[in-house]
């Protein structure tokens, strides 16, 4: 597809996000609002995973601490929403510089189960209640509604519009990363470790930095969360929710059209298809073990840079 | 002292399934490269297909012949669900990317996951008493006969497969396309018919192993293949991914580690302690206790 197409199709889709809300009644409203934040933490799973090439598979851990973040210091110190705003992208992006620096340097499969660790001591904490903070098995309940400048924002298009923001903000993010000198060293650095250390990246500083950045952006749809329910809770966290992301972004090809795609078939599908919900994973299995033998890069694989296609040799990564 | 010797006892037992379980991921690991996410879940599959073959055929006789029946039908079946796996969900990907690989194992673990949620009902369901119950008190230590079968069929189990992988030809086999797939074709050998035979063995222990945790246990859900699957990975980093002793050990180890845990510090906080465990090890030694048996290409 050439450039000028893909980006009317993209501009074509953003404007059709703004105009969504106010077609749609408060159900399916709650739901466009889900797609968003959901969108956002496997665009910033993305960076992790299919930029950087790292097998991480706790996401829902930043998310989760974003949220968390947001809810306990509206509920306990009386914070508002928007105040809580860079402490939830603080936290989270601080922990995940702290908790992969000692674990950047593993193969692959061992960070994989590492950072699953991560994700389910994250729930075990939020459940044993570590310092009367988190409110146990039950969470956070109760949140204010998001306000600005004294004006409340409570209805759901407010939220819905706060998302959109969010997600315009990362993708703002992720653009700049294809075309800046990190995002071209995470590449490398996905491409052929030893080979981006030997042309002078620092392998280990962009490893951390992308867990950071990620971590960052998964705390602020932590926000967007917490906002929309008002209210947190361990089970919204759980490591089957990082397994989704993880899948999101590697059956949808670490694309961003493959991204969105990925997020409305897992999440938003099985809204449309509820009496069928039972059946929900089971089709996913399916689905991902067919998407993966018929189109073992996603369905629509990320290219990278404007690299002529005679110059790109196919190769095995990890 | 009595705590001690109670929690070395529940450990070993727990440990011994665990390094069962193990064996599955640290076999498949040796020669194919790639976390076999979906054995967890047949683990889980394998306690309910016991309990649908208890519920049928041997209804009501419960004698030593039955019970072995059951564990070989169970076995027999689960290394069918195996071999399906393998040949549907893991082979057509051996040649894409590593992370293709680990999408279609997690795809076929969900399926497997809510195939048995589908067939046997999101309830957890309880395992009959397949042996008796017989208790043993050594100076206040209870000791049941339960425990000692787990742990004596484990042993044999692992020095059979010990002496399989060590003494034939066929373990030759195994280890020669664990360490070169491509030199091991040159060499004559079927590494097809290689990686069917670890599904099968793998599948089989982890059956046996699924058995035990429905007989210990007594509840058994759809869902606990994610928890005991994760803990018999761990097991097998621990002892070195790829080295079948290394699973042993790493399964004893890890069930010592979590009954002393939790008969000494608290159960709450159990899966936190084995992670910062696992972390520690890996920090401290990257390839595991004994090091890892895997080809590195660079």
């Amino acid at each position: 597809m050439s450039s000028s197409l893909s980006r009317l199709g993209g501009a074509a889709f953003l404007l059709g996000l703004v105009v969504l809300p106010h077609l749609l009644d408060s159900r399916w409203q709650a739901v466009a609002i889900t797609f968003l934040v959901f969108a956002v933490v496997a665009l910033s799973q993305d960076i992790v995973l299919g930029k950087a090439g790292m097998f991480n598979m706790g996401q829902a851990l930043f998310f989760g601490m974003g949220a968390y973040t947001t809810a306990i210091l509206n509920s306990q110190f009386g914070w508002p929403i928007v105040a809580t705003i860079p402490v939830a992208i603080l936290v989270p992006a601080l922990f995940g510089i702290i908790l992969s620096a000692p674990i950047v340097h593993l193969r692959g499969d061992y960070l994989l189960v590492v950072t699953i660790g991560f994700n389910i001591v994250f729930v075990q904490v939020l459940q044993n209640d570590l310092g009367g903070l988190t409110g146990g098995p039950n969470g956070i309940f109760g949140l204010d509604s998001l306000a600005l400048f004294g004006v409340t924002l409570g209805s759901q298009v407010a939220v819905y519009y706060f998302a959109f923001v969010v997600l315009l903000v990362t993708l703002g993010i992720m653009a700049n990363l294809e075309r800046s000198k990190a995002g071209r060293a995470l590449h490398y650095l996905k491409q052929d470790p030893i080979a981006a250390e030997s042309i002078g990246i620092n392998t280990r500083v962009y490893r951390i930095f992308a867990f950071g950045l990620g971590a960052g952006i998964a705390g602020l749809a932590g926000t967007v969360f917490a906002t929309q329910y008002s209210a947190v809770s361990p089970e919204g966290f759980e490591f089957l929710q990082s397994i989704l992301f993880f899948s999101i972004v590697l059956v949808g090809g670490s694309s961003i059209p493959g991204i969105f795609l990925g997020v409305f078939v897992m999440f938003i599908l099985p809204e449309i298809f509820r009496e069928f919900s039972t059946w929900r994973y089971f089709v996913f299995g399916f689905a991902m073990v067919f998407t993966m033998i018929l189109r073992p890069r996603g369905i629509w694989p990320a290219r990278f840079g404007r690299i002529p296609a005679f110059l790109v040799r196919p190769h095995r990564d990890g | 002292m009595d705590t001690f010797f109670q929690q070395l006892a529940n450990g070993l037992t727990i440990g011994s399934i665990y390094a069962l379980v193990a064996l599955g991921y640290t076999m498949v690991y040796g020669v194919l490269k790639l976390i076999n996410f979906a054995h967890g879940a047949l683990v889980a599959a394998s306690a309910f297909i016991g309990l649908t073959i208890y519920a049928t055929i041997m209804g009501e006789s419960s004698s030593l012949l039955a019970v072995i029946a059951i564990f070989a039908l169970v076995a027999a079946a689960t290394a069918c669900l195996g071999i399906l796996l393998e040949r549907f969900a893991y082979r057509p990907l051996r040649q894409a990317p590593r992370l293709s690989a680990v999408v279609s194992a997690l795809g076929a673990s969900l399926i497997l996951q809510n195939g048995i949620m589908l067939v046997w009902g999101p309830q957890m369901r309880i395992f009959p008493q397949l042996v008796p119950q017989v208790y043993w008190n050594i100076g206040g230590v209870v000791i049941s006969l339960l425990q000692v079968i787990i742990l004596l069929l484990s042993v044999l189990l692992m020095a059979a497969l010990y002496f399989f992988i060590e003494k034939t030809r066929m373990g030759a086999a195994i280890r020669a396309s664990a360490i070169d797939q491509d030199a091991a074709r040159l060499m004559g050998i079927n590494v097809n018919r290689v990686i069917t035979l670890i599904f099968v063995i793998g599948s089989s222990l982890g059956a046996i192993g699924g058995l035990f945790i429905g007989l210990y246990y007594r509840g058994i859900t759809f869902e606990m293949g994610w928890q005991y699957g994760l803990y018999a990975f761990i097991a097998a980093i621990i002892g070195g991914i790829g080295n079948i002793p290394g699973a042993m050990l790493g399964g004893l180890l890890l069930g010592l580690f979590t009954a002393f845990i939790s008969g000494y510090i608290s159960s709450t906080w159990a899966d936190a302690f084995t992670f910062l465990l696992l972390i520690l090890i890996l920090i401290v030694r990257p390839t595991g206790l004994l090091g890892e048996r895997v080809a590195q290409k660079v």
